[in-house]
């Protein structure tokens, strides 16, 4: 993790790595929640259960209730806040009759928006692929 | 040679050094190699097909700039211009895997039929739940190329294949090559004179070659397959799928095309244009006229 750059004080590298792991759920409840819909509107076969989603959801959520936001990290908080929120909707709207789609879309740009304002938060692994040329 | 489609490979982006272990197995410390990204443009027959996408730069451009030293990237607008065509006149669209370099770039493509293997897509979600101490199983993959074949699949634009197709296009077909480079993974075959027999075969094999090295080792005399570099599959799979690819072109292995082969524009005829993007022409319909000379 880079947390050489723009000045991140202890407190806020504290936030960071206690808010990584939560980033990183709701980062795969989206992926999921997604391939869920997608293999739905393909008509495919396979199936994604909902309930460990959902359990991964609240594992964010009741963590991301316990840490202690810097002012450096309140713009990340925010953007993780309302991600949240939003795919909670889009979690609601999944078991009901609701299009999960907008909100999930929604979420992730917010979860993108957070992953650019602190450091140490990627929203794709570029390791190991065709590319990575280190 | 009869050919009903023109060919073109049109390079989008490149590394300009790649570390030779990372495309074909084993070759630790024996130096870097120039890696370009491209995509393979197909025209005839009333279609404009592509195999692959490319990558959308703003989300990611800075990030692979910066942290990874890809370089020269160019939009599909501006690519396909070297060609005379627009992204809009795209109407089939082969993705041979999910990594983001490959299928990175969907919503360029407005008009467009996509066709990937359904495996690729489940499986891939299947490593989406896993835990995160799996997450070297989703490298290279962005979930938000996953969201967007939502809509894809909503519009009726995404086609899953399970296996093999034939004549998904007249003389093209798609050929499964599970647990290789991927999960899903599939190739391209292109019969240019449409023939079920053809003699006049091109295949498109996307990262299930890297170079011309995995199709007939380091000496041409005596051939061997070695598989590239990086696969989440069975070097065993990979192995056997080339010994398929090889005799796919009738053993001439110039014409199984590795869109990562820096020397494919020494093989074929190849322009640079002014604004660094580089076309290189396989094959040219009856009557089309060339966009390299």
């Amino acid at each position: 993790m880079n947390l050489s750059s723009d000045h991140i004080d202890d407190q806020t590298a504290a936030y960071i790595l206690a808010t990584r792991t939560y980033f990183e759920d709701l980062k795969q409840v989206a992926a999921q929640l997604a391939g869920l819909l997608v293999l739905s509107a393909a008509g495919s076969k396979s199936t994604v259960p909902l309930q460990p989603i959902e359990e991964l959801y609240r594992n964010a959520a009741d963590g991301l209730k316990s840490v202690r936001v810097t002012n450096r990290a309140r713009r990340h908080h925010e953007s993780l806040q309302t991600a949240l929120a939003k795919l909670g909707d889009a979690l609601s709207s999944a078991k009901g009759t609701a299009d999960p789609l907008i909100p999930l879309e929604s979420a992730y740009a917010d979860l993108r928006s957070a992953s650019r304002a602190l450091p140490g938060f990627e929203m794709v692994s570029f390791d190991y692929c065709c590319c990575h040329a280190k | 040679m009869q050919n009903n489609y023109s060919i073109w490979v049109t390079e989008f982006a490149n590394v300009p050094n790649y570390p030779l272990s990372g495309l074909i197995y084993g070759a630790h410390n024996q130096g870097h190699v120039r890696l370009p990204y491209c995509y393979v443009v197909i025209k005839g027959h009333g279609h404009i097909a592509m195999v692959d996408v490319g990558y959308n730069h703003k989300e990611y451009g800075q990030v692979l700039a910066g942290m990874y030293g890809v370089r020269d990237w160019h939009p599909p607008r501006e690519v396909l211009a070297e060609i005379g065509i627009t992204p809009e006149d795209v109407s089939r669209i082969f993705l041979t895997h999910a990594h983001f370099d490959h299928m990175g770039n969907i919503e360029d493509f407005p008009k467009a039929t996509f066709y990937i293997q359904e495996r690729e897509l489940s499986k891939w979600v299947w490593a989406m739940s896993l835990e995160r101490r799996f997450r070297w199983l989703m490298a290279g993959v962005d979930p938000a190329d996953i969201m967007r074949t939502v809509a894809l699949a909503r519009d009726k634009r995404l086609v899953c294949v399970d296996g093999d197709r034939e004549d998904v296009l007249p003389g093209i077909d798609i050929h499964a090559a599970p647990d290789t480079h991927t999960w899903g993974s599939m190739y391209v075959r292109l019969r240019n004179d449409l023939s079920p027999n053809s003699k006049n075969t091109w295949i498109f094999a996307g990262d299930l070659v890297y170079m011309q090295e995995n199709l007939r080792g380091y000496k041409p005399e005596d051939p061997e397959y070695i598989p590239i570099g990086f696969a989440s599959g069975s070097q065993v799979n990979l192995v056997m799928t080339t010994e398929e690819l090889v005799k796919g072109v009738d053993g001439d292995i110039s014409r199984v095309i590795a869109i990562h082969e820096d020397r494919l524009k020494d093989m074929f005829p190849s322009r640079l244009a002014s604004n660094g993007v580089r076309v290189t022409e396989l094959a040219l319909a009856d009557g089309e006229p060339s966009q390299v000379c």
